[in-house]
């Protein structure tokens, strides 16, 4: 009877769930479909939102890419198109400069301040093919004087390949390794007494290149032509003939990043031409001190033949650097000109120089300077790049320069040594990459050229130069 | 004087060398959805002109909204050739930087259109949102995606496709503007160009209708799938005419004139005709069109110049600043 009770209680729960349940299970069903649809909904509303959001990006990076590009780092102010393909630099090289001389009798040049360098650089680029390059000199270094200043590069060049480029205007005749270096990149303050018997710039045209990243690069350039350590100081020939100047400079392994060779580099440059006249001699052959110890006579002339013949090489692995040259500079002159009866002397002057260098700090050495891992910053306790370099140097004057009676010598034996060999040493300070403090020492030793004591002060004794530099360059 | 003289024929003798050893390089600035399209024609053509002169050409791309890829040529991209969506943007060449002549749609066959296009409507598979005509897309809920015609010629096409259906169907151009109207608030993203559209619906599943390019529907079948997406083929659309140009005052500069007339004369060619057939644009040649004839849908198509009176009238009218698009999206 219990059981007959709660069986009929049973079928009726049954049959009240069986009419209910699928109402209820209806209602459900459309709550869920309007759910869905809601759910449809907002995913749309959410994918349009990271859409928008998406092309707003694209539009945010297609303007940053387009945008002119403007930076001013230790590499200078730079304006640059969005492609790339135009672009301006604005540089500056100052160096500022301390010369002392040791034991030299009371003075023969004055222990003096100077400004060396004080240049702005303006280069740039156009439609990627065309660079250009203007550089004025203000300190007294290069031709600038503190009352005049001096053009020193003014150029345009066209490389419608890496191969084949164009220069055209004033430029670095292509002769000295150590002369084509920058002037901020030396490893010391003052170039090697090589560079005595090397151009420096000069008006002219050239053909040149880089083949495969710089295995092998070249340069031949048609020249006003100009003497011995002179650059160009007019803006036109001082005579009708021309010289010609040319380089060729291999590194065999500079694409080989696993070779201990890659940094080394060799070369032969060498120049041709004629000269006719007075402007053509050189002013002077000088000491790492800039102290001339041989010229010429006021009345020397030029006349015929020049040539130079350079070979050349540097080789560079880590923090260790080494450049070595040697030049043999041939001049025709007669001791006076252009009318005269006097007999013309080929000359022949000779000069080599190894340098070397290595960067205590470990950052490697390059052609192109150093640059320090961790620029100097007291707080941080961090000391920019220390690099101690030394040179073994020599210049030879040809023995001919001093022959015969003093009214047809070429250079007076009184006032001239006839050799000058020196060694040096130095540190260089990078702070950052644009900014370095160097010290150099150099003991330089004449040899007279005369068989009594020279009358000019400067070679009677060794020249004991110390220069302390301090650069920015940019 | 003689070093001197030989110094400078060497000099030229190296300026031979160097222009001697030469790739001719062109730029073709095109709109959005040619990107397959050209690169097919541009391997076809770099061969024939090789086989042709023994020179190698090589054809670098440049892809966007029609009207934004003609603001770069302006603005100074060296385009050589410019294959636009519409005329209205080469026009602007002209008009704005005097880069090719006025007369230049006479340059070419067919007013320098090489191939045709036309605007249909690209659904979801199976067409949930039951989308037949133009008139379905107004409907409340319905979610379309369109470029924007500030930028996109493809979008200026579709513009015009819906005003000229509802100008013929409801009689007015008020009619119209409102009917326009209503389309675009229903637009809940416009990308700057075709295929950035074709990106947002497909790729991006947003929207319920792609109003679209034909040869961009066909394309987006074949590379997703048509178990994925349809087409819907409108009742009535518009002729679309991409036309092509040569950039004189580019060319000239270049030295490209020969071969960037010759590039774009090739597309007129049976070879041309047929790569632009199989990337879905409507040829010009007959020949070839018949053969196609069972890839592209029939459809009425009316002109810009029937409905509208032509590309600047039409592109003065709606598109320009201030214009009926820019009133409309504003409200």
């Amino acid at each position: 009877m219990k059981n007959h009770h709660i069986l009929r209680i049973l079928s009726a729960l049954f049959i009240i769930a069986a009419v209910a349940l699928p109402r209820l299970a209806a209602d459900d069903s459309e709550d869920i479909k309007a759910l869905r649809t809601q759910v449809d909904s907002l995913e749309q509303q959410i994918r349009v939102i990271e859409r928008k959001q998406e092309l707003k990006d694209e539009d945010a990076a297609a303007a940053a890419k387009a945008a002119p590009k403007v930076s001013f780092t230790d590499s200078g102010f730079v304006f640059a198109s969005a492609d790339g393909a135009n672009s301006l630099h604005l540089g500056s090289l100052v160096q500022f400069d301390s010369r002392e001389f040791f034991n030299d009798g009371g003075g023969v040049a004055n222990n003096s301040f100077f400004l060396r360098r004080a240049r702005i650089i303006l280069d740039g680029k156009l439609d990627k093919i065309y660079s250009f390059q203007f550089v004025p000199e203000f300190g007294n270094g290069s031709g600038g004087t503190a009352t005049a200043v001096a053009i020193l590069d003014a150029n345009l060049t066209i490389a419608p390949t890496q191969a084949v480029q164009f220069k055209f205007g004033k430029f670095k005749t292509p002769i000295g390794l150590e002369e084509l270096q920058a002037d901020p990149s030396t490893f010391f303050v003052e170039r090697s007494l090589v560079n005595n018997l090397e151009p420096n710039r000069d008006l002219g045209a050239q053909v040149g290149g880089s083949i495969n990243n710089g295995v092998l690069s070249y340069s031949a350039g048609l020249f006003n032509g100009i003497p011995d350590n002179l650059t160009s100081s007019g803006n036109s020939d001082f005579d009708n003939e021309k010289d010609v100047d040319a380089r060729v400079f291999s590194q065999p392994f500079v694409n080989d990043k696993d070779s201990s060779l890659q940094g080394l580099g060799f070369g032969l440059a060498g120049g041709l031409g004629r000269e006719k006249t007075h402007s053509a001699v050189t002013s002077g052959y000088k000491t790492a001190g800039q102290q001339t110890f041989f010229s010429y006579n006021a009345a020397v002339y030029a006349d015929g033949d020049v040539w130079r013949l350079s070979p050349q090489a540097y080789y560079y692995v880590g923090p260790f650097g080494v450049l070595a040259e040697y030049v043999v500079s041939t001049i025709n002159v007669r001791p006076s000109g252009p009318s005269t009866t006097l007999a013309k002397t080929e000359l022949q002057n000779k000069a080599w120089a190894v340098t070397a260098g290595y960067v205590l700090t470990g950052e490697d050495a390059t052609y192109t300077g150093v640059t320090p891992a961790q620029p100097f910053n007291w707080a941080n306790g961090t000391w920019g790049a220390w690099q101690v370099v030394a040179r073994y140097e020599d210049l030879k004057i040809d023995p001919k320069a001093f022959q015969g009676p003093a009214a047809t010598q070429l250079a007076s034996p009184a006032t001239n040594a006839k050799e000058a060999s020196a060694w040096g040493v130095g540190v260089n300070w990078y702070l950052t990459k644009a900014v370095r403090i160097s010290q150099d020492f150099f003991d330089t030793r004449f040899t007279k050229a005369g068989t009594t004591a020279p009358t000019t002060q400067i070679l009677r004794q060794n020249e004991k130069a110390l220069t302390t530099r301090v650069q920015i360059a940019f | 004087m003689k070093l001197r003289t030989t110094f400078f024929a060497a000099l030229a003798l190296a300026a031979g060398l160097a222009a001697s050893a030469k790739t001719i390089e062109l730029l073709n600035v095109s709109y959005d959805p040619t990107r397959e399209l050209y690169q097919d024609y541009n391997a076809a053509f770099a061969k024939y002109w090789k086989d042709r002169t023994g020179d190698d050409v090589v054809i670098k791309q440049s892809h966007g909204g029609s009207g934004k890829q003609a603001r770069s040529v302006i603005d100074g991209l060296k385009a050589d050739v410019v294959t636009l969506a519409l005329a209205a943007d080469i026009d602007a060449l002209h008009d704005h930087g005097n880069l090719l002549s006025a007369d230049w749609q006479t340059k070419f066959p067919e007013h320098s259109t090489p191939y045709t296009s036309t605007i249909v409507l690209l659904v979801r598979k199976g067409n949930p949102k039951g989308i037949k005509d133009w008139d379905d897309l107004v409907k409340p809920g319905i979610s379309i995606v369109v470029p924007n015609p500030k930028t996109s010629g493809g979008a200026r096409w579709a513009y015009l496709a819906a005003w000229g259906y509802a100008q013929k169907k409801y009689g007015s151009e008020d009619k119209a503007r409102e009917f326009i109207s209503a389309l675009y608030k229903n637009v809940p993203v416009l990308d700057s160009g075709a295929r950035g559209s074709t990106t947002t619906f497909v790729e991006r599943g947003i929207g319920d209708v792609l109003i679209s390019w034909e040869n961009e529907a066909f394309l987006a079948l074949k590379e997703f799938g048509s178990d994925k997406f349809e087409i819907v083929v409108p009742s009535v659309s518009i002729l679309a005419e991409p036309p092509v140009a040569v950039v004189d005052k580019v060319v000239k500069k270049k030295g490209t004139a020969e071969v960037a007339k010759a590039y774009l004369d090739y597309l007129y060619s049976d070879e041309g005709q047929e790569i632009a057939a199989r990337n879905f644009y409507r040829p010009r040649n007959q020949q070839v069109a018949a053969k196609y004839a069972g890839v592209f849908p029939k459809i009425e198509l009316f002109t810009i110049d029937e409905v509208f009176g032509g590309w600047t009238k039409a592109q003065a009218t709606h598109f320009a600043d201030g214009g009926v698009f820019d009133q409309i999206y504003s409200q």
